[in-house]
């Protein structure tokens, strides 16, 4: 439908642009017999010289005006200059006729050697004059207004109406029409023309105005009829008696007759114009309808966050929308007319030919119709997940295959977070549902032991059994306290201030120095007072909390001289702070479980909850940073990194 | 049959103090083996074969799984084992671990008289015999 509409509009295009041409080769055609008198054309057909030199060069002037105001709407003062030209002759001509005076135009440009239909030699015949001025008309107000008009579509119906009766006239050989004096006398070749350049003037631009073609057209049709029923009229008059004879002869009335015959062609001429009238409006709705919804269409595509890319059975590029160069980094340029396989990466980059042919060759069909997660390519050789479905379209001479494109790397990477955090939180409610239990289960063991002990009098024995039971329940105590500070390390509102970094590391040790041990470590702090950092405060405390407290817990009890270093300093925009001991370490291996939830690595040391690294890792990560574990020689060295903000956003 | 060796492997030490105590109570005759996680226990292992096992699941270094596998894999003569679970509601637990056919049955922490009474009745069966673990019912 679209193809034929283009075609449709080509013809008109060509048609259009060939009109002022038309009447340049033919006016030239006759000023050149006129010039060359060539005798046998004299002769043979002296038709030819029916147009005057006058109108020959006229139309020449008119069909190069006609170019430029009409169909190019370009150089508007040679159109004018010209048109004038033609206008003034025929003016000067029309002049002539009325008045029966003679200025001497016919004359003077060229003498004639042979005199064809006209009282004076070299004269325009009048209706031809009528026309010539009439068109000018129309192309001077072309050229001044520089579009179409209402005051031109009437003057191209004038020219057009008496051109084409004239033509008509021919074409049924009418007498009236060419003879009938001195108004109806035009040269077949001149009203040839006329005709053209009046259509022309009627219908280019028509589309701009806004007026219907075919309506026109239509108006056109009824109006040459009633002139050719009227021209029929006449020479009926004319030849009354004769055919009066002709026809009482057989019986029957003439008028009657005749008009029977111009009734019943003017109904079957006005059922075509209505029908083909109708036809074209409905082909206008239906492509109008047609140009409205490939607009809609276009919008959405143009405007879609997924990717739409067409290629051809071969896997060129015949199509994309905008969306693509976002999702792959290329230009429409770049990837149009390429192969398709420069948007995937590796495996399927290959295997995209054999897709391609397999599916021509045996119809089955990979991913046609169904969709599937695959990979895509970017310009900059980055491979992300996307969602891809295709469908295959048969046009009437080729195969072609549509496919919607959507990057799910945004998706993936939620899903992933997601199923992430919900192991977590599994893992979590595991551990927590058995280490929660484990102390309560050892203290209902020791206390029926307690009560057995008692019952047997053994009550010396009793005392380590308390003992124990209460051991039992500070480690659960302890699992509880860890758990709060978890949840309070993922919920908690704080604003943030200035943390004087040395200052809560030595008001932790003093805090922690009632631990096993504690006061066997030799400390030693490298921090700077002033050094400051700006982050949630008890956060921070959180941190420094679980470092300190590790490297006093696994210290290494056969030491003589065991040992923490603190040491804390802006580095590269970045606040490092460090803390070595000289303790247990971690057994080579298992670094990677240092940081998960409810890992204990110690064996001797059961008083741990597991927790600790992990809380620890949670809240550095909260605040922005990153915790890392290196083994030392001797003990272990853990490096927190929190990234200075000083004009921070929040 | 007799029991004449017990080993207990259990991280914590107050459960392996009322493994101990629980053990002495039902056959002070018996001797009682421990050791504190599963690499340990597979120490004690190679040097001698208890009539029976007393495992507890969730160890450091090596836990209770661990050492199932390594013991399946490494060791041609099996003692039998009884799992000693934290809570006997976590399914999974329950069925990996009877997933050997030398762990003979489960018990919830903390064990008791009843639980080596109970114990002992099993290992006079012969090992082939599907058992029931006592505690799954309701």
């Amino acid at each position: 439908m679209e193809a034929f509409s283009l075609r449709y509009e080509h013809f008109w295009k060509v048609a259009a642009h060939s009109i002022g041409w038309v009447c340049i080769v033919i006016g030239g055609a006759v000023l050149l017999a006129w010039w060359l008198r060539p005798e046998a054309l004299a002769l043979s057909m002296p038709m030819v010289y029916a147009m005057k030199f006058n109108t020959a060069l006229c139309f020449v002037a008119i069909g190069f005006a006609f170019n430029l105001a009409v169909i190019n709407g370009r150089q508007a003062a040679v159109a004018l200059a010209l048109s004038a030209f033609t206008g003034s002759i025929a003016v000067a001509n029309l002049l002539q006729h009325m008045f029966a005076i003679d200025f001497g135009i016919d004359r003077l440009l060229h003498e004639p050697f042979i005199t064809i239909g006209t009282d004076s030699p070299g004269r325009m015949t009048p209706n031809a004059a009528v026309c010539l001025a009439l068109v000018s008309a129309a192309i001077i107000l072309t050229a001044v207004m520089r579009r179409n008009s209402v005051a031109r579509v009437i003057l191209g119906l004038i020219v057009f109406v008496i051109a084409g009766s004239a033509l008509l006239g021919y074409a049924i050989g009418v007498e009236s029409s060419r003879n009938w004096r001195p108004l109806a006398q035009m040269p077949l070749h001149t009203a040839f023309c006329f005709s053209l350049l009046g259509s022309g003037l009627i219908f280019i631009g028509a589309r701009e105005r806004g007026y219907p073609r075919s309506t026109i057209a239509a108006a056109l049709g009824a109006l040459t009829y009633l002139l050719l029923v009227l021209l029929a009229y006449m020479e009926m008059l004319s030849q009354d008696t004769k055919l009066s004879e002709l026809l009482q002869a057989s019986g029957a009335n003439p008028r009657s007759t005749l008009l029977g015959i111009v009734l019943l062609s003017g109904a079957l001429y006005a059922g075509m114009i209505i029908y083909g009238f109708r036809s074209a409006q409905k082909y206008r709705d239906v492509a109008s309808q047609l140009r409205e919804s490939e607009k809609r269409l276009a919008a959405i595509i143009e405007t879609a966050v997924d990717g739409f890319i067409t290629i051809d059975d071969r896997g060129t590029v015949i199509a994309v929308n905008p969306a693509c160069e976002k999702i792959f980094g290329y230009r429409t340029a770049e990837i149009l007319q390429k192969n398709v396989k420069m948007l995937m990466p590796a495996p399927y980059r290959a295997a995209h030919d054999q897709y391609l042919e397999t599916y021509k060759a045996t119809r089955r069909a990979g991913i046609i119709g169904v969709g599937r997660e695959v990979e895509g390519r970017r310009k900059d050789g980055s491979v992300f997940p996307l969602d891809l479905s295709v469908a295959k379209v048969e046009l009437d001479n080729q195969v072609i295959y549509s496919g919607i494109v959507r990057d799910i790397s945004e998706r993936k990477k939620y899903e992933k977070d997601l199923l992430e955090a919900n192991a977590e939180l599994e893992e979590f409610s595991y551990r927590t549902s058995h280490d929660l239990r484990s102390p309560i289960a050892s203290s209902l063991g020791l206390l029926s032991i307690a009560r057995d002990m008692i019952e047997t009098n053994a009550t010396e024995e009793l005392k380590p059994v308390l003992g124990r039971i209460e051991t039992s329940f500070r480690k659960l105590d302890h699992l509880i306290q860890n758990i709060i500070s978890l949840t309070r390390t993922k919920a908690m509102e704080e604003t943030e201030s200035r943390i004087p970094i040395a200052h809560v590391v030595r008001e932790t040790l003093d805090r922690l120095y009632y631990m096993e041990n504690a006061g066997r470590l030799r400390i030693d702090i490298a921090i700077d007072d002033d050094l400051t950092i700006l982050r949630k405060a008890s956060r921070f405390q959180i941190i420094i909390d679980n470092l300190l407290s590790n490297a006093i817990k696994y210290q290494d009890p056969a030491k003589a001289d065991p040992e923490i270093r603190i040491g804390a300093a802006i580095d590269d925009g970045n606040l490092v702070l460090t803390v070595a001991d000289n303790g247990l370490g971690v057994e080579p291996g298992s670094e990677h479980l240092l940081f998960q939830m409810f890992k204990r690595l110690h064996p001797q040391h059961s008083f741990g909850s597991g927790l600790g690294l992990y809380i620890l890792k949670k809240s550095v990560e909260q605040l922005g940073g990153t915790v890392s574990y290196n083994r030392l020689q001797e003990g272990s060295l853990f490096t927190v990194t929190l990234p200075e903000r000083n004009h921070h956003a929040h | 049959m007799r029991i004449k060796s017990i080993l207990t492997v259990d991280d914590d030490d107050n459960d392996l103090f009322i493994c101990a105590y629980t053990i002495r109570k039902f056959d002070p005759e018996i001797t009682t083996l421990t050791a504190t996680n599963g690499a340990e226990a597979l120490a004690v292992l190679r040097t001698t074969t208890p009539d029976a096992i007393i495992l507890d699941i969730n160890m450091p270094v090596m836990n209770g799984f661990e050492f199932l596998e390594h013991y399946a894999r490494e060791f041609s003569v099996h003692a039998p084992v009884v799992a000693m679970l934290t809570s006997s509601h976590l399914n999974a637990d329950r069925e990996k671990a009877m997933g050997y056919y030398f762990v003979k049955s489960y018990f919830e922490k903390p064990l008791t008289l009843t639980n080596l009474r109970l114990m002992a009745g099993l290992l006079g069966l012969p090992p082939e015999r599907p058992l029931t673990p006592p505690g799954s019912a309701p």
